[in-house]
């Protein structure tokens, strides 16, 4: 039997990767993901498993590409502005179809900004922050447990559809201890070998290149790409609807935020207000397809992050021509409190529903 | 009849030459496979192409390959490494790269690498610019040569010095083996190989990162004709960098 345990999200990540046979991590320190490599470090080299300190964050997310390559499952963590770093290569890694495993457990702001928890990435996650037409596959963790079946399930994907997967967390989730169990990775081995590098015998020489100069061959690979992100929107979205469906009215929040806003279903309920949660826990594939189901009933859906408004737009795009969407965003600092969120839908719901209250 | 000459196993066999009159990639590239051949490593090989006229590599070598992003093969090259070790295989991994990609985009991964020993092999072209761009300043311009973006000559006041790649890598305590080889005649060309051989060996023994930059020439950019080409890398540019083995493992022992 696993035991439960008081983990921190991100040693729970670290634990999970281990034990669903991550064989390379590559990774440079940044705050608040700087104990996922700790841990790493001696629990791979204990195992002969490949971990590099490496020079960098590029250095990294590319021996990431090498090692993917090869069949391995791979590894890498960092936080927003070092993931900025990586994005050259993760466009790279797109094309190429390689899965490898990213954990941003994001800080605040532009630039630097501070190590504060924020989910200011959603955007740079989800559309992509390199070059040309791809797109990342990303997961969204609300708990310490959830951090665990979601590494899980990140390689997982990333092996199924050859793609980069993002593990999306803020520094809350990952520095806040609660207990968890890691219970057995439930997903199957993905066979890869008719792709992989492991050198030319009894078969064909293989190439993983992204350069194309023939246009109808680079035309055909991206929309073969755009075939699989198709598949990926048809039967990967997965969200968390709580309390929706008699909901009035729907609050739409990711990660830890999402926490909070639970709590708020339950005190408006006590105060006679119908109101639900809708989570998506897949932030690309974005699950609109529950959502607009969602919104042919509620008339107003509150989106509450802890950015200027990202996941806004995906919620925008799902529902605009069904309901109403308010929004309520604090960039940078700590969680948004209970009473501070009251207020602002307090205030929402007088110019909404200025009779009933 | 004898045949005294068959084309090496691992070139492809359906590869038409797209590289301009005179360069030397072809022949590095040839070179590099007759070793493969020689040392028996083609099935057990995973090359690394990099950005540049370096990236063509896979067009012609009839190995496993991949291309890494500007600057980073010998990032990409520790991760396969690494990776194959992890998952108990020995592999053979070499990157082939530009100066530029090499010494200037990717001085940091290259360094590294070769600081921390990374059990590799490069294969580096030096040919004084950025070929494939059109013939730019690169670091390894020498002073005085005329490129698109030093069109009056490379300049220490203005443009700084260039970088004297093979020295640089034979200072890293993880490298084994740094040599710097032209192939601008047969006798050249045959030492060339003998250094490459002995770069890729290095790496079967496990003894460290093993490095070779082959002075390149570059007729387009450069705008002479191949075999005045060669001249200049014979008479002019090997006085700048030597053509020598910087470091030995063995031979330092």
């Amino acid at each position: 039997m696993n035991q439960k345990e008081l983990l921190k999200g991100n040693i729970a990540i670290a634990k999970a990767a281990i034990n669903c046979g991550c064989k390379c991590y590559f990774g440079y320190p940044i705050t608040p993901q700087t104990e996922i490599g700790e841990y790493l470090s001696n629990e791979m080299e204990k195992r002969n498993l490949a971990y590099v300190c490496a020079e960098s964050e590029i250095a990294a997310i590319n021996m990431c590409i090498g090692a993917s390559s090869s069949g391995a499952k791979t590894m890498t963590s960092s936080s927003s502005c070092a993931v900025s770093l990586m994005q050259e290569a993760i466009s790279y890694a797109c094309s190429d179809e390689l899965p490898i495993v990213i954990v941003n457990v994001m800080r605040a702001g532009p630039g630097q900004g501070y190590i504060y928890p924020s989910q200011g990435d959603y955007d740079q996650s989800t559309i992509g922050g390199g070059n040309g037409d791809y797109r990342i596959i990303c997961l969204s963790p609300s708990t310490v447990q959830e951090c665990i079946d979601m590494t899980y399930k990140a390689f997982y994907l990333a092996q199924k559809y050859k793609n980069p997967t993002i593990l999306l967390l803020d520094g809350l989730l990952g520095q806040m201890a609660e207990p968890a169990i890691i219970n057995d990775n439930p997903y199957e081995e993905i066979d890869n070998s008719s792709w992989v590098l492991k050198g030319a015998k009894n078969r064909p020489s293989r190439q993983i290149n992204s350069l194309e100069p023939n246009q109808t061959k680079l035309n055909s690979h991206i929309f073969k790409m755009f075939e699989k992100y198709k598949q990926l929107e048809e039967n990967e979205q997965d969200y968390e609807d709580f309390m929706c469906d008699d909901a009035d009215i729907i609050i739409c929040a990711f990660g830890s935020l999402a926490r909070c806003a639970k709590d708020l279903c339950s005190y408006y309920r006590q105060k006679g207000i119908k109101m639900g949660l809708f989570r998506p826990k897949t932030l690309y594939p974005f699950p609109n397809k529950k959502l607009e189901e969602l919104s042919l009933r509620a008339k107003l859906f509150i989106d509450i992050e802890m950015n200027m408004g990202q996941m806004l737009r995906d919620v925008r795009l799902t529902i605009s021509h069904n309901a109403k969407i308010s929004f309520i965003g604090k960039p940078v600092g700590d969680w948004l409190k209970k009473e501070e969120l009251i207020d602002a839908i307090d205030k929402i719901l007088k110019e909404n529903y200025a009779t009933s209250l | 009849m004898q045949q005294v000459y068959s084309t090496p196993k691992s070139i492809k066999k359906d590869s038409t030459f797209t590289f301009c009159a005179g360069c030397d990639h072809g022949l590095a590239i040839k070179l590099v496979a007759e070793v493969l051949d020689e040392l028996n490593l083609r099935e057990n090989t995973i090359a690394v192409a990099s950005s540049g006229c370096s990236v063509f590599l896979y067009d012609f070598l009839d190995v496993d390959c991949i291309e890494s992003p500007h600057g980073r093969a010998c990032a990409v090259a520790t991760g396969i490494k690494r990776a194959h070790r992890a998952l108990n295989e020995e592999k053979f991994v070499f990157t082939y790269q530009g100066d530029g990609d090499f010494a200037s985009i990717g001085l940091s991964e290259s360094l590294h690498s070769a600081l921390r020993g990374e059990n590799i092999s490069v294969i580096c072209i030096n040919n004084t610019n950025y070929g494939m761009t059109g013939g730019q300043m690169g670091p390894t311009t020498v002073l005085g040569q005329h490129t698109t973006t030093s069109p009056n000559g490379r300049n220490v006041k203005y443009h700084g010095y260039p970088i004297k790649t093979a020295e640089q890598i034979a200072l890293c305590d993880g490298t084994c083996f740094s040599a710097r080889v032209a192939l601008c005649d047969i006798k050249n060309i045959i030492n060339a190989k003998e250094q490459i051989k002995k770069c890729f060996e290095y790496q079967k023994q496990n003894l460290g990162f093993s490095f070779v930059e082959i002075l390149s020439s570059c007729p387009t950019n450069w705008k002479l004709s191949p075999s005045d080409s060669h001249k200049k890398i014979k008479e002019e540019l090997s006085e700048i960098y030597p053509l020598k083995v910087f470091k030995d493992i063995k031979e330092n022992d």
